[in-house]
């Protein structure tokens, strides 16, 4: 264990120089496929390094620098090589350069994808990322290519984001094929929260703590820009078109509505979430009451003032002040 | 039956109007483009609006009246093409509405000239404006931009109507009318720039 404990440090102060030598060694060769190869390089070094170290259990120091030192050759190995490389694999696309040379954030994304299935034991943390890489293949170090573990509760956002709207598109298509009848826009919306936040419903346990991480200053931005692009994406599934204040006064509400169903379903315990869709219809309800509400209010204004309106032009008739100039 | 025809032919009109977007600053720019648009539009109608709030029973009503007819038109449109690319309405149109109406009204309460005057220096902004954005769009690609150029030029050409109109009636007659038209078109300008970004 103790041995385990300390490959993964090493790996990750390796993890760390590499990050930062090949900015040394050739600035204009930092390329994001240099960290994929060394990664994938690392986790052999890694292996043989957990061997070495369990037999011998040498200190920290004398284990530092042996790992450093292969590393760094890998490093200028991969950086030097990269002058050529390009050109070649372009005109030969066969599968395994594919796989060499996708991006930073498509390795990224497949990581966070695969650390998913960790979240339920190692919780939102880099721990899952970590085993989420070595699941892959990878060296647990390619945690370094995240800055926290906030990247992974993003990235789940955003994929349970483009599963929702994979739905909604699908159920648009079918009625407009006519094979589906279109739900009234409250229904709409309620049903849309309930699928989105269904899909944190294998999390659950964990989710207050995913919450707690997109508070984090770092996070909050990205955080906002996934939560307005999915309501923006409901309102839009539900045929809203408005082009007015409308626009920001239907987002807001239903970004209410999203979050506090959100809050109401961490803490609650009842089968099958019962509790927490009961209070999502009502909130939905309270906010069609309340157009209602503001339709009744503004159409009884204007009788008011057209009612003053005339009462002004009668009272300017019998004083006499409406005669044409 | 009938109904669904029609919305197919809004929504495939309005489809082509604005080719879908290559990357995200392409997205962005035709995103402000279209949101000061609609704002300049909007703005134009409550200016029209508070005009004839004034003038509606004087000759120069009906006037008035034809102008904005054709605005109204127009952000008819704007509001179709905004709906239909997903693009978010710029946050000040409640400020535009009362500015724009207070301006109509308070320069229509001057008497015609003013209203005249106003019509003239407001039109005068859209124009230019308009010109801007089809310069801009011509460097990038005029044959991407096809339909949208069509759509802003024939705009354009409303506006310069509007413009000419003004001033057949005596705009220029207004005592002050330079200092009148450089404040109002001071104010246009910044409308125009923050009513792309925000």
């Amino acid at each position: 264990m103790a041995a385990l404990v300390r490959a993964l440090r090493a790996g990750h102060g390796a993890g760390r120089a590499l990050r930062e030598r090949p900015r040394v060694l050739a600035p204009q060769c930092v390329q994001k496929r240099t960290f994929h190869g060394a990664a994938l390089r690392m986790q052999d070094e890694s292996k043989c390094d957990k061997a070495a170290s369990a037999a011998a259990s040498a200190n920290h120091h004398v284990h530092h620098n042996f790992q450093q030192v292969p590393t760094e050759d890998a490093v200028s190995e991969q950086t030097s090589d990269e002058g050529h490389r390009p050109s070649s694999s372009f005109q030969e696309q066969n599968g395994e350069q594919d796989e060499e040379y996708e991006t930073e954030e498509q390795l990224q994304a497949r990581i966070l994808s695969a650390a998913l299935q960790f979240v339920p034991v190692h919780g939102w943390s880099m721990e899952a990322i970590a085993a989420g890489a070595e699941s892959l293949g990878l060296s647990s170090a390619s945690t370094g290519m995240f800055s926290g573990a906030g990247d992974l509760v993003l990235h789940f956002i955003a994929d349970c984001n483009s599963q929702l709207i994979q739905i909604l598109a699908e159920q648009q298509k079918q009625v407009q094929l006519g094979q589906a009848e279109p739900k009234k826009t409250a229904d709409f919306l309620k049903d849309a929260v309930e699928t989105r936040l269904r899909m944190y419903a294998p999390y659950i346990e964990t989710w207050p703590q995913a919450m707690s991480l997109l508070l984090l200053p770092q996070n909050i931005p990205e955080g906002l820009k996934l939560l307005s692009s999915l309501v923006d994406d409901m309102w839009y599934y539900a045929g809203d078109r408005s082009t007015d204040m409308n626009w920001y006064t239907k987002r807001a509400a239903l970004t209410g509505i999203y979050n506090t169903t959100e809050l109401v379903m961490v803490q609650d315990s009842s089968p099958d979430f019962q509790e927490t869709w009961d209070f999502l219809h009502n909130r939905i309800q309270d906010v069609v009451n309340m157009a209602n509400t503001a339709k009744q209010v503004q159409s009884t204004g204007e009788a008011v003032v057209q009612g003053l309106v005339g009462a002004a032009v009668t009272l300017k008739n019998l004083t006499g002040i409406n005669q044409r100039r | 039956k009938f109904s669904n025809q029609s919305v197919g032919l809004i929504y495939s009109r309005c489809h082509s109007v604005i080719p879908p977007p290559r990357d995200n600053d392409e997205k962005e720019m035709l995103d402000r483009m279209l949101r000061v648009d609609h704002a300049g539009e909007y703005g134009a109608n409550r200016i029209y609006a508070g005009q004839m709030a004034i003038l509606r029973r004087s000759q120069t009503g009906p006037l008035i009246q034809e102008m904005w007819n054709q605005e109204k038109k127009h952000l008819e449109r704007f509001n179709e093409i905004l709906a239909e690319n997903r693009v978010r309405p710029t946050a000040l149109l409640p400020l535009w509405n009362i500015a724009g109406f207070v301006l109509g009204a308070s320069t229509a309460l001057l008497g015609k000239e003013g209203a005249m005057a106003c019509t003239v220096a407001v039109e005068e902004s859209i124009t230019e404006h308009y010109n801007s954005q089809i310069r801009t769009l011509m460097e990038k690609d005029p044959e991407r931009y096809t339909e949208f150029l069509q759509v802003i030029k024939e705009f354009r050409d409303d506006e310069m109507e509007h413009h000419d109109t003004g001033l057949e009636h005596d705009a220029e007659s207004i005592p002050g009318y330079w200092l009148l038209k450089t404040a109002i078109q001071l104010g246009c300008k910044v409308a125009i720039s923050v009513s792309q970004r925000i």
